[in-house]
């Protein structure tokens, strides 16, 4: 490696980007092993990509001088060896372990280069680890493979974990056969693909070795190792490709039934097509990694793009008003079509950065499983609009609080299988996880059938804990609330994240800090729902400019409700807050240059305008003093120093040399609400 | 200037391999992410020497090397296997296969390059 520092630190960056990939992949792959361990059935190519993510991860790992991290895949790549060369036996508990290792080599990634290391936790794994190990089986003296005629060019070239397949498929009485075919240089990749799919259907294909075409240059072969129940004729039926020659090299029943065939077919084709996707979008991958900064600077010069767009639009605007039309409809025309491209290249940008939050899902049903074990719970998680997109670091950054409250709903929500079958209930508890787009939102949901949040308890909670006062009086919704209040938790109240100490309050901030909110609804005794409303980006939204005491904000269009024209008297007092009625609806007033203690001069007029913003069910009118306009703003953020600073989710640039606040409308809603306002 | 193929399917091992070789002005690198994509530039670039790993999606490395070893255009090319050591036995067929030289991830920067200049000169 050279000596140069920067290089040395981006490999570093690239590993640890691409030790994730590979650690969320092996996790989805062993929620798929979970499923198909019970019944012994799993497919050997799950086994082995497992097995793979593992191999490469130790590899990169050990480059990097990770040795914990190289050590621990090691132990877990030698079980996984085990596994798929059929030397160890799998089932849940073996899972179970793979999993737990799983989880501890994510976290170590995630902790790479801090230095900090579990020792403990890592003996302790590979100890599990090895306790799967058994003392391999007595292997066979005499190899069944001797009497197939497979020659050895092939054998030679065979790893160990493909030999253990053909033996496997010799064992189980499938037919090999050796599949010849032969393809040009040029699309070799994308027929060759094709034929394994559609043997895929029929069977397992074992090895796929290459050989020089007849014309060398123009042309390339293949050999094909395939194990089948199908008999010749049934693959031969199967293929039907002129440039493909199938020989029967032996096993399985060429006398076979052709009604058993038949159903044969049904059986292989079922399993095989489960697995293809998986495998054919691996090795016929056509994405590109790119680093989300890279995509943030990309918008940020869309963003200065469209401020130089409106600058244009403005000189066109001064250039018609002088007189010279015939000038400005021109380069008017011209500003048009800049108008419409950029729109096209914003949302182009914007689309690269959505994920479905199908990941998401993913990510939670590994916790659903995890904790559900670690309770000696039944849960069944149902999943509903995964395909809903959203940006990533929102994704990203709303995993955490996720997983808290998914964590929350087993340990609090979900009762014991005895208690939920005494109650009537289905032993088994479900969550339901559900996503929609709701406008310029995403709805996440996560609902249980657990017991549901006992309000008369959280109001007593709340009084010992002075949180609210002895005498207050409180709707269910208001105390229900009291849950994402800071300090209510504690270790046995409702809202207590187990073994974390991490109350609701923290999962609400999180939330909060991606300019999202989360609600809860709960009906004792049947469940309790937690949605949580996200904006869909964060990276470059639509916003109302306004300006207050001599000051000008953003607001986020997608939280303004409407705006409205208030007359002074409409303004009432309810309890030391300004509220007004609109539409019979009590709607709290709040004035800005109050909220931020600001200094300058708010005019005081008969009528002055408000705008009503809302995030999920809540409400706020802010008092301005003026309405500027609707602009597209990118938001930049202030850095940690302003971090802590509420009601501001960032600045932002106008173009005409000035930088304005943005308001974050889920943070001052919050604190209006609580009263500080 | 000498040309040497690179073929391996973890991105971040593959840019390591590139950048120790690639360290010496006289070495150009050819990356290739899988076995098919091997396949494909051989018969493009004029090789000079290929390093390859076992464990790929697609082809494996030994069928690369099976390929490489009994194609009359590439059989002389030299060929290094750089592979973590799980298995033996594919370690063993590989070089059975007719490679060169193997080296065990997590490999020495300094022998890698030794072992280039060996065989190129």
């Amino acid at each position: 490696m050279s000596g140069n520092n920067d290089n040395l630190g981006k490999a570093v960056k690239d590993f640890l980007a691409e030790a994730e990939e590979i650690i969320d992949q092996l996790s989805l792959d062993l929620v798929g092993l979970s499923d198909c361990a019970d019944t012994g059935d799993c497919n050997p190519d799950l086994v082995n990509s497992i097995f793979r993510g593992a191999h490469s991860l130790k590899g990169l790992a050990g480059m990097f001088g990770f040795t914990d991290i190289a050590d621990l895949a090691h132990n877990l790549e030698n079980l996984l060896d085990s596994l798929r060369l059929g030397k160890a036996a799998l089932n849940q508990a073996t899972v179970s372990v793979l999993f737990d290792s799983m989880e501890l080599l994510g976290t170590m990634v995630r902790g790479a280069g801090t230095g900090v290391s579990d020792t403990q936790g890592i003996e302790r794994a590979v100890s599990r680890i090895n306790s799967c190990l058994s003392t391999p089986p007595t292997t066979e003296t005499v190899s069944p493979l001797a009497g197939l005629g497979i020659s050895e060019k092939i054998l030679g070239a065979l790893t160990e974990y493909e030999e253990h397949r053909l033996l496997e498929n010799v064992k189980k009485g499938r037919g090999i056969y050796s599949i010849h075919a032969s393809f040009s240089l040029m699309t070799f990749d994308q027929d060759l693909g094709e034929l394994t799919d559609t043997l895929k259907q029929g069977g397992e294909v074992i090895s796929t070795l290459p050989s020089a075409g007849g014309g060398l240059d123009a042309g390339i072969d293949f050999e094909i190792l395939f194990g089948s129940e199908l008999d010749t004729a049934a693959v031969t039926a199967l293929v039907d490709k002129d440039n493909v020659i199938i020989t029967h090299l032996g096993g399985g029943g060429e006398e076979r039934a052709e009604a058993e065939t038949s159903v044969a077919v049904l059986d292989g084709g079922e399993t095989a097509a489960a697995v293809d996707t998986a495998v054919t979008a691996k090795s016929f991958s056509r994405t590109v990694r790119v680093d989300i900064g890279k995509l943030d600077e990309l918008m940020n010069i869309v963003g200065e793009l469209v401020l130089s767009h409106s600058s244009i639009s403005q000189f066109v605007d001064n250039l018609r008003r002088d007189g010279h039309s015939a000038m400005a409809s021109e380069l008017g025309k011209s500003t048009k079509v800049l108008e419409r491209k950029l729109t096209e290249l914003q949302k182009g940008v914007m689309e690269i950065r959505m994920i479905p939050v199908g990941q998401l899902f993913e990510k939670m049903s590994r916790i659903v499983r995890k904790v559900s074990r670690e309770q000696g719970k039944k849960v069944e998680l149902k999943t509903f609009g995964a395909d809903t997109e959203l940006d990533k670091l929102i994704v990203e950054d709303i995993s955490d609080p996720m997983m808290h409250i998914i964590r929350n709903a087993i340990d609090h929500g979900i009762e014991p299988p005895e208690d939920r079958l005494k109650l009537g209930k289905d032993e088994k508890g479900v969550i339901r996880l559900s996503s929609f787009q709701k406008g310029n939102h995403v709805v996440i949901e996560v609902e249980d059938d657990g017991r549901g949040i006992d309000v008369e308890r959280v109001k007593k909670k709340a009084r010992e804990k002075g949180l609210i006062g002895p005498a207050e009086v409180l709707s269910d919704r208001e105390a229900i609330d009291l849950i994402f209040l800071p300090g209510f938790s504690t270790s046995d109240t409702v809202s207590e994240i187990s073994g974390r100490g991490v109350g609701m309050d923290v999962v609400k901030n999180n939330i909060a800090a991606v300019s999202g909110m989360v609600d809860v609804d709960s009906t004792l005794g049947s469940g309790s729902r937690m949605t949580i409303t996200l904006p869909i980006t964060l990276a470059i939204i639509k916003a109302l400019i306004i300006s207050s005491a001599g000051r000008t904000y953003a607001i986020p269009i997608t939280s303004v409700l409407e705006t409205i024209m208030v007359e002074d008297r409409d303004i009432l007092t309810v309890e030391k807050k300004e509220v007004i009625h609109l539409r019979e609806v009590t709607l709290p007033l709040l004035r800005l240059d109050r909220f931020f203690e600001t200094t300058g001069m708010s005019v005081l007029l008969e009528s002055f305008y408000v705008v009503v913003v809302g995030v999920a069910e809540k409400r706020l009118g802010i008092v301005v003093d003026d309405l500027i306009g609707q602009q597209d703003i990118v938001i930049k953020s202030m850095g940690e120093t302003f971090r802590g600073f509420k009601g501001i989710s960032g600045a932002a640039d106008l173009g005409d040399q000035r930088t304005i606040l943005v308001l974050d409308v889920g943070g001052i809603i919050n604190e209006a609400m609580r009263g500080s306002a | 200037m000498k040309k040497i193929l690179i073929t391996e399917d973890s991105p971040t091992m593959r840019s390591l391999l590139a950048s120790t070789i690639g360290s010496v002005d006289d070495y150009e690198i050819v990356e290739a992410s899988s076995g098919f994509e091997a396949l494909r530039l051989l018969p493009r670039e004029k090789v000079d020497l290929i390093i390859t790993d076992i464990n790929m999606p697609d082809i494996n490395g030994l069928e690369l090397i099976s390929y490489v070893r009994n194609n009359p255009n590439y059989q002389h090319i030299p060929l290094f296997i750089v592979s973590t050591e799980s298995s033996e036995k594919d370690l063993e067929k590989g070089l059975a296969l007719g490679a060169n030289e193997y080296l065990v991830k997590p490999f020495d920067p300094t022998r890698l390059l030794e072992l280039v200049s060996k065989y190129l000169g």
